[in-house]
C-alpha cells in the first residue's frame, strides 16, 4: 500500500506539472510560429520562450525524485 | 571572440569618389554609416547624387532587369564542381569595370531576335498544350469519317453533341438543307456514353453560310487549327498527328537557337554582377556626406583591416584615411571570429543575438559545455557511435554547405561526449551492454543510483551558473558598472553560502564552517538587498531564489537522461518477450524513436540552459551585426558553373557610359 501510494505521488508530482507545461508550451508554441512567419529572425528567442515552461516539469521531477528517494527508500 | 572594429573617417576630393567607391567595394571590410544621421558633429550635407550619377543609375537598374529577364531565359548553370570535391573558397575576383553602354547597345541588337524565339517558343508551348485534345476528339471521329470520299471543294466540320441533345442533329440536317441545297451530309454515331459526334460535310464555298448557322445555334465544332483548315478530315488529322510527334524537335530546336544567341551564361552573370556592383556603389554613395569639391564617407572596419583600406585609397588618389574614435554612446557592429572547432557553437549564439559591442562571445564556453551536457544526457554508447556516424555523413555530403558543416561541427563533440558518458553510465542500448556481459558501468548505473545522478545534475548546475556569475562579474568590472560587479560577487557569495548550508543538512560539514556558510549567505544577501536600490527589500532574496532555481534547472539533465534510460530499457524488455525476430524489429523500432528523441532532447535543452541559465548572468544581447559594404554581399552566386572571367562584348567599342 505504502508502495503504490509513493509511487502515485511521485506520478502525480510529474504529470501535473507537465500538462501545466504542455499547456503553457502549446500557447508560447503557436504564438511563436505566428512571430516567426512574419520575422524568420527570431527562431532563437522563439525556443528560448518554448523551453522556458520546462522548469515547472522539472521541479515536478525533483519532487518526485524527493519522494521516491526519501520515503521509498531509493 | 569579438573582432577589435575601427572607425574611420574617409576624406577626399570629388574626382576621387568614383575610384573610392569602387576600391571600397573590392575590400567588403567596411560597414558604412549615414554621415548625416550617425556624424552630426561634422555638420556636412548628404552628398546626393549629380544628375549623371542618377542617370547612370536609372540606366544600370533598367540594364540589370533585362539581364534577369534574359538569364531567365537560359537553363540554370550545372554544377561544375564533382560530388564531394570542396568548394572554391574565398569570394571571386570583383568584376571589371564594363561598359554599360556597349551592353545596353548589345541588347538592343539582340532583343528582335531573342523576342522572335520567345514568341515562337510561346507558340509552341501553346500548340503543345491544346493539339493533344483536339487530336483526341478528332480521333474519336475518324471511324465516322471512314465512308466519306475526300471530295475536292467540300469542307468537314467535326461536331460534337451530348447525347441527351442528339435530336438536335436532324433539324440542324434540315436546316442545312434548307440554307445550302441537298449537296450536305451529316454522318453521326455515338462516341461515348454521354456524347454522339457527328461530321458535317458541305461545299467550301458555302463555309460562310454554314459556319454562322451552327454558331446561332450553339452547336460546339472541334474546331482545327488554322494551318490544317482546309484539308480534308482524315488529312488533318494525320497531319495533326505528325505534328504532334514534331512539336518536341521544334521547341527543341527553337530553344539551342535561343540559347546560342545568349551564350555564354557566365557573361550575362558577370554582367549582372557589375550592374549590381555599380548600383551598390551609387546607392552607398548616398550614405556621404560633402561638399561640391569633397566626400566624406564614415564606417566600421575591423582594425586589422585599416592597413589594406589605406593601402588602396591613400596611396593611389587624394584621399585621406583617418581612425577617429566613436562618439559618446555609439556601439561599434559586431563581428564574431573562432577557430574552426568554435565556429559552430557562434551560429547557435547568433541564433539568439549578437552580442553587444564591449561585451562577451560566448561561442567558445557553448562549444565546451554543450556538448558535454548532451553527453551527460544521452550517455550511451551505441547512440552515441550512430550519431557520430551520422555526423561524419552530414560533413562528407555536405561540404560546400555552411549550414551542413556546422550541424556537423556541433553532433560531432556531443556524439563524442556521449560516447564518453555511455561509458561511464554502462549504457550500450540502454542496459543491453549490462544484460549481454559487454559492457559496466565505470562510474555509477543511472537506472540504479537516481540519487547521484541528481546530485550530479545539482552540482554541475551549481557550477555552470557559478562561472555565469564570474563572467558576468568580470564584463562589469571591464565595463566599470560596478553596482553590477557588486550584484554578481554579493550573489556569488550567498549562493555559495546557500550551498555549503545544504550540504550542511545533508552531511555534516566540518566544524565552523556552518557559521561561516550562514555568515556568508547573509551577508550576500544584504549586499544584494542594498545594491538593488529602493526595492531591494523584495528584489534581493528574489535574486537569489531566482539563481537557486537556475540551479535546479540543471535536474533536467537527470530527467531527460532517464527517460532515454528507461525507454531503452522497455524496448530490451520487449527484445526477449516473445520470439527474437518480432522481439528484434519492436526493439530495433524503439530504440530508433529513442536515438531520433536522444538528438533533438538534449540539443534542445542544452540550449536552453545556455541561453536561459547561463546566458542570464553575463551576456548583453543586441548587438549590431557587421554588414560590410561590398562584393560579398553584392555578387549574385549564380551557380558554381557561372565562374568564367567575364569578357567584354565582341561589338566594337561604344562611348563610355559616362
Amino acid at each position: 500500500m505504502d508502495t503504490s501510494l509513493i509511487a502515485l505521488s511521485a506520478g502525480l508530482a510529474v504529470g501535473i506539472p507537465a500538462l501545466a507545461t504542455g499547456y503553457a508550451q502549446a500557447r508560447i508554441g503557436s504564438a511563436g510560429m505566428g512571430a516567426l512567419a512574419e520575422k524568420p529572425e527570431l527562431a532563437g528567442r522563439v525556443i528560448l520562450l518554448v523551453a522556458i515552461p520546462e522548469t515547472l516539469v522539472i521541479l515536478g521531477f525533483a519532487v518526485a525524485a524527493m519522494i521516491i528517494l526519501l520515503l521509498g527508500g531509493g | 571572440m569579438l573582432v577589435p572594429m575601427a572607425k574611420v573617417r574617409i576624406l577626399g576630393h570629388r574626382s576621387a569618389l568614383d575610384a573610392a567607391l569602387a576600391h571600397l567595394y573590392a575590400l567588403g571590410t567596411v560597414q558604412l554609416v549615414d554621415v548625416a544621421d550617425q556624424a552630426p558633429d561634422l555638420g556636412l550635407p548628404p552628398l546626393g547624387l549629380d544628375g549623371p550619377r542618377l542617370r547612370e543609375l536609372e540606366r544600370l537598374r533598367l540594364l540589370r532587369a533585362r539581364v534577369d529577364g534574359l538569364l531567365d531565359l537560359l537553363p540554370p548553370a550545372a554544377a561544375a564542381s564533382p560530388r564531394g570535391a570542396p568548394a572554391a573558397t574565398g569570394a571571386p575576383a570583383p568584376p571589371p569595370p564594363f561598359d554599360g553602354a556597349a551592353v545596353a547597345e548589345e541588347l538592343e541588337r539582340l532583343a528582335p531576335r531573342v523576342e522572335a524565339h520567345t514568341l515562337a517558343l510561346d507558340a509552341l508551348a501553346a500548340e503543345a498544350e491544346t493539339l493533344p485534345r483536339q487530336v483526341e476528339a478528332l480521333k474519336k471521329l475518324l471511324p465516322l469519317a471512314g465512308d466519306l470520299p475526300d471530295l475536292e471543294g467540300s469542307e468537314v466540320a467535326a461536331l460534337l453533341v451530348e447525347r441527351r441533345q442528339a435530336r438536335v442533329l436532324p433539324a440542324l440536317r434540315e436546316a442545312l438543307e434548307a440554307r445550302v441545297g441537298r449537296a450536305v451530309e451529316v454522318v453521326s454515331a455515338p462516341l461515348d456514353a454521354d456524347t454522339v459526334g457527328a461530321l458535317l460535310v458541305f461545299p467550301k464555298a458555302r463555309a460562310g453560310e454554314v459556319y454562322p448557322l451552327l454558331g446561332r445555334e450553339q452547336v460546339s465544332r472541334v474546331r482545327l487549327p488554322a494551318r490544317f483548315e482546309g484539308l480534308s478530315f482524315r488529312r488533318a488529322v494525320a497531319e495533326m498527328e505528325r505534328r504532334l510527334e514534331a512539336l518536341p524537335v521544334l521547341q527543341a530546336t527553337e530553344r539551342e537557337a535561343l540559347e546560342d544567341l545568349l551564350r555564354p551564361r557566365a557573361r550575362w552573370v558577370a554582367i549582372r554582377a557589375a550592374c549590381d556592383a555599380r548600383i551598390a556603389q551609387l546607392e552607398a554613395a548616398r550614405r556621404f556626406g560633402g561638399t561640391s569639391s569633397t566626400f566624406v564617407a564614415v564606417g566600421w572596419v575591423p582594425a586589422a583591416a585599416v592597413p589594406a583600406l589605406r593601402r588602396g585609397l591613400v596611396e593611389r588618389h587624394p584621399v585621406d584615411v583617418e581612425v577617429v574614435p566613436p562618439t559618446p554612446g555609439e556601439e561599434a557592429p559586431v563581428l564574431l571570429r573562432n577557430r574552426p572547432a568554435v565556429r559552430p557553437f557562434q551560429r547557435l549564439v547568433e541564433l539568439l543575438s549578437s552580442p553587444r559591442d564591449g561585451g562577451l562571445d560566448p561561442s567558445a564556453w557553448m562549444a565546451a559545455f554543450m556538448p558535454l551536457f548532451f553527453g551527460m544526457m544521452l550517455g550511451d554508447v551505441a547512440y552515441g557511435l550512430l550519431l557520430l556516424a551520422v555526423a561524419v555523413a552530414v560533413g562528407r555530403r555536405g561540404r560546400g554547405s555552411p549550414l551542413a558543416r556546422d550541424v556537423a561541427g556541433v553532433l560531432r563533440p556531443c556524439a563524442l561526449w556521449a560516447i564518453a558518458w555511455g561509458v561511464l553510465y554502462g549504457e550500450l542500448l540502454g542496459d543491453l551492454g549490462h544484460r549481454l556481459g559487454w559492457l559496466h558501468a565505470v562510474w555509477f548505473n543511472r537506472e540504479e543510483a537516481l540519487e547521484p545522478l541528481l546530485l550530479l545534475s545539482v552540482a554541475v548546475g551549481g557550477a555552470h551558473v557559478v562561472l555565469g556569475l564570474l563572467l558576468g562579474a568580470w564584463t562589469a568590472g571591464r565595463r566599470r558598472r560596478w553596482r553590477e560587479l557588486g550584484k554578481r560577487l554579493a550573489l556569488l557569495v550567498a549562493l555559495g553560502g546557500a550551498a555549503a548550508l545544504l550540504v550542511g543538512a545533508a552531511a555534516e560539514l566540518p566544524a565552523g564552517l556552518g557559521p561561516a556558510a550562514g555568515a556568508a549567505l547573509v551577508v550576500g544577501l544584504v549586499t544584494l538587498v542594498v545594491l538593488e536600490g529602493a526595492l531591494g527589500v523584495l528584489l534581493g532574496p528574489l535574486e537569489l531564489l531566482g539563481a537557486l532555481g537556475h540551479v535546479l534547472s540543471y535536474l533536467r539533465i537527470a530527467a531527460i537522461g532517464l527517460a532515454s534510460v528507461y525507454l531503452a530499457r522497455v524496448a530490451n524488455e520487449l527484445l526477449f518477450a516473445g520470439p527474437l525476430w518480432a522481439g528484434l524489429v519492436v526493439a530495433a523500432l524503439l530504440h530508433a524513436l529513442n536515438l531520433v528523441l536522444g538528438a533533438f532532447s538534449p540539443t534542445i535543452q542544452s540550449l536552453r540552459l545556455h541561453y536561459v541559465e547561463f546566458f542570464r548572468e553575463f551576456y548583453e544581447d543586441g548587438g549590431i551585426p557587421f554588414r560590410p559594404f561590398g562584393r560579398a554581399g553584392a555578387v549574385d552566386a549564380a551557380g558554381p558553373g557561372d565562374d568564367a572571367p567575364w569578357t567584354p562584348p565582341s561589338s566594337p567599342s561604344a562611348p563610355a557610359s559616362r
